[in-house]
């Protein structure tokens, strides 16, 4: 064994935890060598002045304040389990009179269903104005044609009214 | 009764468990952290705080392990935090050089009062040499040091408190025991 390996493992040689023929090894290494010798022994001496330090002890208030410390905190955790608790329930409350009124909401509706408001359609045009037209407008005819409700062709004719009621009229009058 | 029972028991509604557990650990860790960063109020001050979130945070902990791996880590963050905080804070530093200033003129509270007066002196500039040494080692290798020779750690138990590998553990502790023999010996001739 060199000096070189005798550094590297003399932590193990110290604390004991080295295998029976390492230690063999490190011990006839110190026999043989001087400095390492020293070494070991300065090194044994000065571990052995700090694990002599005196040890210190708690001050005479440590337990005092410690327990008044984990007594706020037993009492913080207490309020703050009824605050979150409290908290939740009127979260709870809000949002389940939220949603109550919105299902009613959506009864209300269910049961009286909303009827459809179409725009009035007013044809009054003086009678003078009235343009002859030989054939019907393309509106009424594709919806005729189409078999749509009369209103989807109201709806259509409302574009071009003044061809409506004068081909009405035009029907009419040829008969 | 070990640890483990203790906790159980804390955990199970026995609130005198707790304070049995501070009994048995507030002197180690308040030794511990004191050796660490060098304050013995702050030291304190630590202490407590590791006992609060233990306190807090006791049902979270995995039986699996050991309590005093676990009170050490907490202790040990807190002790790194400070030195970190410390050393950006030159005021705090400052601060904390002037109180161990003031301790030093307080009469001496753990020696032997039957030794003879130079004795006394000799023991106390040692032990103040041994003290001041300790706080030269770098900071890494001051806590693996203290876990170890203070504290009797395993390499094991120290990686896993100081959350490096063991390979790692055991060059800090040979290089930290080196270091401070290095700095005591020419005061132990």
């Amino acid at each position: 064994m060199d000096c070189r390996e005798f550094q590297e493992n003399h932590f193990a040689f110290i604390d004991d935890t080295l295998s029976g023929i390492e230690l063999v090894g490190m011990q006839r290494h110190i026999a043989e060598c001087e400095s390492c010798a020293k070494h070991d022994t300065t090194v044994r001496r000065s571990l052995m002045l700090f694990r002599n330090l005196p040890r210190i002890e708690p001050s005479a208030e440590f337990s005092e304040r410690l327990n008044s410390r984990l007594r706020e905190l037993r009492e913080s955790d207490t309020s703050s389990v009824f605050h979150h608790s409290g908290k939740f329930a009127a979260a709870v409350a809000i949002a389940s009179v939220v949603i109550l009124g919105y299902i009613g909401s959506s009864l209300r509706d269910v049961d009286t269903p909303r009827d459809i408001v179409f725009p009035p359609v007013v044809a009054n045009v003086p009678e003078s104005e009235l343009v002859p037209l030989l054939a019907p407008g393309p509106a009424l005819v594709a919806s005729a044609a189409a078999g749509l409700p009369i209103w989807t062709a109201a709806l259509y004719a409302e574009r071009q009214p003044l061809h409506f009621a004068t081909a009405d009229l035009q029907i009419a009058s040829s008969h | 009764m070990d640890d483990s029972a203790v906790v159980t028991a804390f955990l199970g509604g026995e609130e005198r468990a707790f304070s049995e557990l501070v009994e048995r650990y507030q002197t180690r860790l308040l030794n511990f952290i004191y050796r660490t960063i060098g304050d013995r109020e702050k030291a304190e001050d630590l202490v407590q705080e590791v006992f609060i979130r233990v306190y807090r945070h006791l049902h979270r902990f995995d039986r699996s392990k050991k309590f005093s791996t676990w009170a050490y880590t907490i202790a040990s963050n807190l002790a790194k935090n400070e030195l970190r905080n410390r050393s950006r804070n030159p005021l705090v530093l400052m601060q904390t050089v002037q109180k161990n200033w003031q301790d030093d003129d307080r009469p001496l509270q753990f020696e032997d009062t039957t030794s003879r007066p130079d004795d006394m002196y000799r023991k106390r500039h040692l032990r103040e040499i041994v003290e001041e040494s300790v706080a030269k080692l770098p900071e890494h290798h001051r806590h693996v040091f203290v876990l170890r020779e203070l504290e009797g750690k395993s390499y094991e138990e120290i990686a896993e408190i100081t959350d490096c590998n063991l390979g790692t553990v055991k060059s800090r502790l040979n290089r930290a025991r080196n270091s401070f023999a290095e700095i005591v010996a020419p005061y132990m001739e």
